[in-house]
């Protein structure tokens, strides 16, 4: 059978290597072959989605021998919580590609590093085995610095010096973590899967072990009050970072607090999750009330990203929580439905406030007025990424945060005071709508030109995905409880 | 006695080598020393090859050929043809060319006997050979820069020297033999095995410059040619950290050896990193950040007898760290020794900064590179010896790494024109030699990174 998982992976890799190689091709060639590069990458994970996945464990493995004398091996395979995540980080990257096509500054870095990071980002959902796992994590950071070092707005060395450092430091406890794991097992292995199988640490060492991958995918996710690079980074960085930031780099961790986490010291997990409960409930209310003090549109929806995983944080939470293993699977259901939707919907809508700041040079909300009518399209767009990010019915937030909040009032009935979290990002999206679309137009903006094709390409796929998967989550929600449905901790 | 004699044949090659190659020298042929210094290291790394595997000791048990000592001449030989390569591009046509590889292969012969050393005596002879060559070769420049740093040199290691000797006769007072093995007999008298210990970590700490006996290198560094800083950063410091697990393998435990260099290792990380960050001198920012890495080899040397994977960290970061800082140095050698040399040399000449990139990464140890490998398999050795907290400092350090390491790769990637020196108006000639240099010590790093199996596999432990 052809190893399509080690393919998809790669792909990015090889397009790298032929950017490198062809040091003197025209901007043109060179961002044809990243488009074409990530669209035969998506086609592999879609290839990948219609090979499905197992009720039992994880499908589609493809492994062999790394390093075997310290039990390390290359191991990829997935789940139905990696395979639709795979899937949106191929398809983010490859409208990233589409996006950024008019790159005219350093053309071959820029396509290297993204195809880098694409590799990079594929590889952390896929990998099953923790060393793996940790250089494809760390990989990412890497590039991400320098996408933002390189490709950012004014303040761009410190933000990225910042989020690299606080990365840094926040993904090394998870090396401990790693580590603890490995010499808790036995024979030592870092093979994910028998971990998964056999938790290897328990009683107090399971909980040390937690504590470490708490901090680091709380930094990663990121949940109050480890949030403080984010809006540093987002404002800094271009457009197309912050859409692969956030679309893809911030379900790093709350994919590791399901993979590791949970899977891993599912026992400490139970024994802490009233207080991780607790995070989830701050950060989503902080992220919410934070972004309504915003007057920068970009750091608003990086604040809105921080309400939003925090429902992901609650989601998985009660899970631990849970008892009942229906309850427990509509919440996990919840929890990774929740991370496709904020790809989706918060990718489109910093998409949109990319393609303002490229034809306004500001991002301030007050600035604007009426913009509903200079440039309708880009303005109706807009409106419906928000209405799906404050969690209306029909659009891609809604059953992710319907499930989470239905087995919250199960499992733990105070805890859905995180609804409020809703009204607060309606209100907010509500006032920049208006403050920005709404009223007479300011004569100042009377010549903005509308979406262009490229603009519509890299937008239209998203805006009819959030409209499908709020009308119809069954598609992905299926393949999601396949594995939900059998975790067993 | 010719069984011990063949046991011996890479180091009979490299004294072969040196004899030569003064030979050589004194004929006045330079490039003749340099070829016959090239070939007899490249035959002795293979002459090393069929010792792989073994686990002896010759001349009743003075020197060791085991796992560390037989790695340690597949890593130092390889390095040392490495630096000579850049001590020909930077010292070529100079007076006296060819006493430079003459000492060179001195200084890596008593390294190698460090690495080996089975008994007292030998550590003092290894250490002495190693040091004799190395005042000589910083001195070399002879203007006043180096003479002040060779004398610093000169004069730290003569103390040092004298204060391991004096500790060491207790140690032959206690046992009433010089030999490592017999040091076991000294778990009833852990005062006296104490004492001991602390003159060898004198010693050897000065060696591989670990806080506080590091104050000769940064001035060292600065005062010698760049291949010789380099050199010295690479060759004897691993002879003496090998030394120092040859020593520590055979002390009874109950004089808490461990916990003494577990302290000495975080001194040397925590203020190698701190001071490395307030340097503008690349050649002295490469010396602090050299002796933080010293800091690192402990945490395998603290497993030493309770972790498996205490001997392979060592080696496998040992390699790791011989060629990232070896490519790292041949870059300053090739760009310039101060910060503003490098400022937007990334954008200039891309495949010089990407080459930068990856060896100051893998120094900060991140991976897939060589040095998060070595560093991965230290702290599952101080782990698994229960030196847990020991891991999370150095841990944190990484991050104190990346700090000092990012100081030269963002401004080799900012806009020429945000700087506000001009760019010099004669870039300096293209230097092939430097340029394969950095070239194979790429390969290493990466190779070293994705492949780490192709050295483990090859350890017998």
């Amino acid at each position: 059978m052809l190893p399509i998982v080690s393919i998809t992976l790669f792909l990015p890799l090889l397009g790298a290597l032929l950017v490198m190689a062809l040091r003197k091709t025209p901007a043109r060639v060179v961002h044809t072959i990243g488009i074409v590069t990530s669209g035969l990458t998506l086609l592999g994970a879609i290839w990948m989605w219609s090979r499905g996945v197992n009720a039992t464990g994880f499908a589609q493995i493809e492994q062999f021998d790394w390093m075997p004398t310290i039990g390390a091996a290359y191991r990829v395979g997935v789940d139905g919580i990696s395979l639709p995540l795979v899937l949106l980080s191929a398809l983010l990257f490859f409208l990233t590609f589409i996006f950024s096509a008019n790159i005219k500054e350093r053309p071959h870095a820029y396509v290297v590093l993204m195809l880098i990071l694409e590799t990079a980002a594929i590889g952390t959902f896929t990998a099953l085995d923790a060393i793996l796992f940790y250089v494809f994590f760390e990989v990412s950071l890497v590039s991400m610095y320098f996408m933002i070092a390189g490709w950012g707005h004014e303040d761009r060395q410190r933000a990225a010096l910042m989020f690299f450092l606080y990365t840094l430091l926040g993904s090394l406890p998870l090396l401990l973590a790693i580590l603890g794991l490995y010499l808790g097992s036995d024979p030592h292995t870092f093979d994910m899967r028998i971990w998964i199988e056999h938790p290897p640490l328990t009683g107090t060492g399971a909980m040390l072990a937690l504590i470490a991958m708490l901090f680091t995918f709380a930094v990663k996710t990121p949940v109050f009050p480890f949030h403080t690079w984010l809006p540093a980074a987002h404002v800094q960085a271009p457009a197309a970072g912050s859409v692969i930031l956030a679309g893809v780099m911030l379900k790093f961790g709350t994919y590791g607090l399901i993979r590791f986490a949970l899977q891993m010291t599912p026992d400490a997990f139970r024994d802490a999750g009233i207080i991780i409960l607790i995070f989830g409930v701050v950060a989503a209310l902080y992220g919410a009330f934070a972004a309504l003090a915003q007057s920068d549109l970009k750091r608003l929806v990086a604040y809105t990203s921080v309400n939003h995983m925090g429902y992901i944080i609650v989601g998985v939470a009660i899970a631990a929580l849970a008892t009942d293993p229906a309850v427990r699977a509509t919440a996990l259901d919840g929890s990774v439905l929740q991370m496709i939707s904020h790809g989706l919907v918060t990718g489109a809508l910093f998409f949109l406030v990319g393609m303002l700041q490229d034809r306004a040079h500001t991002r301030e909300m007050d600035h604007f007025g009426g913009l509903l009518k200079v440039v309708p399209i880009l303005g109706w767009s807009f409106v419906l990424a928000a209405f799906a990010s404050l969690g209306l019915p029909g659009l891609a937030h809604f059953p992710a945060e319907f499930q989470i909040f239905l087995a919250t009032l199960e499992v733990e009935p105070v805890a859905i005071i995180v609804i409020l979290g809703i009204v607060i990002t309606a209100g907010l999206y509500l006032r920049a709508i208006g403050k920005v679309f709404l009223g007479e137009p300011d004569e100042k903006w009377t010549g903005m030109a509308d979406l262009n094709i490229r603009e519509v390409l890299a937008l239209g796929p998203l805006l009819i995905l959030i409209v499908l998967l709020g009308i119809a989550p069954a598609w992905v929600l299926d393949i999601i409880h396949q594995t939900t449905v059998t975790l067993k901790f | 006695m010719a069984r011990d004699l063949a046991f011996l044949i890479p180091e009979i090659m490299v004294l072969l080598t040196i004899v030569f190659a003064l030979v050589a020298e004194m004929l006045r042929r330079p490039r003749l020393a340099l070829a016959i210094t090239v070939a007899g290291l490249l035959l002795a790394t293979g002459m090393t090859l069929p010792l792989l595997g073994a686990d002896t000791s010759v001349f009743s048990g003075t020197y060791r050929i085991d796992t560390l000592s037989v790695w340690a001449k597949l890593i130092l030989l390889p390095a040392t043809l490495l630096a000579i390569l850049l001590a020909r591009s930077e010292l070529g046509g100079s007076d006296r060319e060819g006493t430079v590889y003459v000492l060179v292969c001195l200084v890596t012969l008593g390294s190698l006997l460090l690495s080996g050393a089975g008994d007292t005596m030998l550590l003092v002879l290894g250490l002495l050979l190693s040091g004799l060559g190395s005042f000589a070769l910083v001195a070399y420049p002879r203007n006043d820069a180096a003479t002040e740093a060779a004398m610093k040199f000169f004069v730290f290691a003569s103390v040092t020297g004298a204060i391991m000797i004096f500790g060491l006769s207790y140690w032959f007072g206690g046992t009433g033999s010089t030999l490592l093995s017999d040091l076991s007999r000294l778990d009833t008298r852990p005062m006296l095995a104490a004492l001991g210990l602390i003159a060898v970590t004198v010693g050897l700490g000065y060696k591989a410059s670990l806080v506080p006996f590091h104050f000769w290198a940064p001035d060292a560094y600065e005062g010698a040619p760049v291949s010789i800083a380099a050199y010295l950063s690479v060759v004897p410091k691993i002879g003496a950290i090998f030394a120092l697990a040859q020593v520590v393998r055979d002390l009874p435990m109950n004089t808490g050896w461990p916990l003494v260099i577990a302290v000495i290792s975080v001194l040397s990380m925590t203020y190698g990193y701190l001071a490395a960050l307030v340097q503008n001198n690349i050649v002295r920012l490469l010396a602090y950040s050299s002796i933080a890495q010293a800091g690192y080899f402990l945490l395998g040397i603290v497993a030493t007898n309770a972790s498996p994977l205490a001997f392979k960290s060592i080696i496998i970061f040992a390699a790791a760290y011989a060629a990232m800082n070896l490519g790292a140095f041949a870059i300053v050698m090739r760009t310039g020794r101060s910060l503003d040399a490098f400022s937007g040399i990334g954008r200039k000449n891309i495949a010089r900064g990407v080459a930068m990139v990856v060896f100051l990464l893998s120094l900060a140890g991140i991976p897939p590179l060589a040095g998060f490998v070595g560093k991965f398999l230290l702290f599952g050795a101080s782990i698994d010896a229960g030196f847990t907290w020991l891991t999370v400092v150095a841990i944190l350090n990484s991050v104190l790494s990346l700090a000092v390491y990012l100081r030269i790769i963002i401004p080799m990637y900012q806009p020429p024109n945000d700087t506000a020196t001009p760019t010099p108006l004669s870039a300096p000639a293209p230097m092939p030699l430097v340029r394969l240099v950095w070239r194979i010590a790429f390969i290493f790093t990466l190779g070293i990174g994705l492949a780490a199996q192709l050295l483990l596999g090859q350890m017998h432990t």
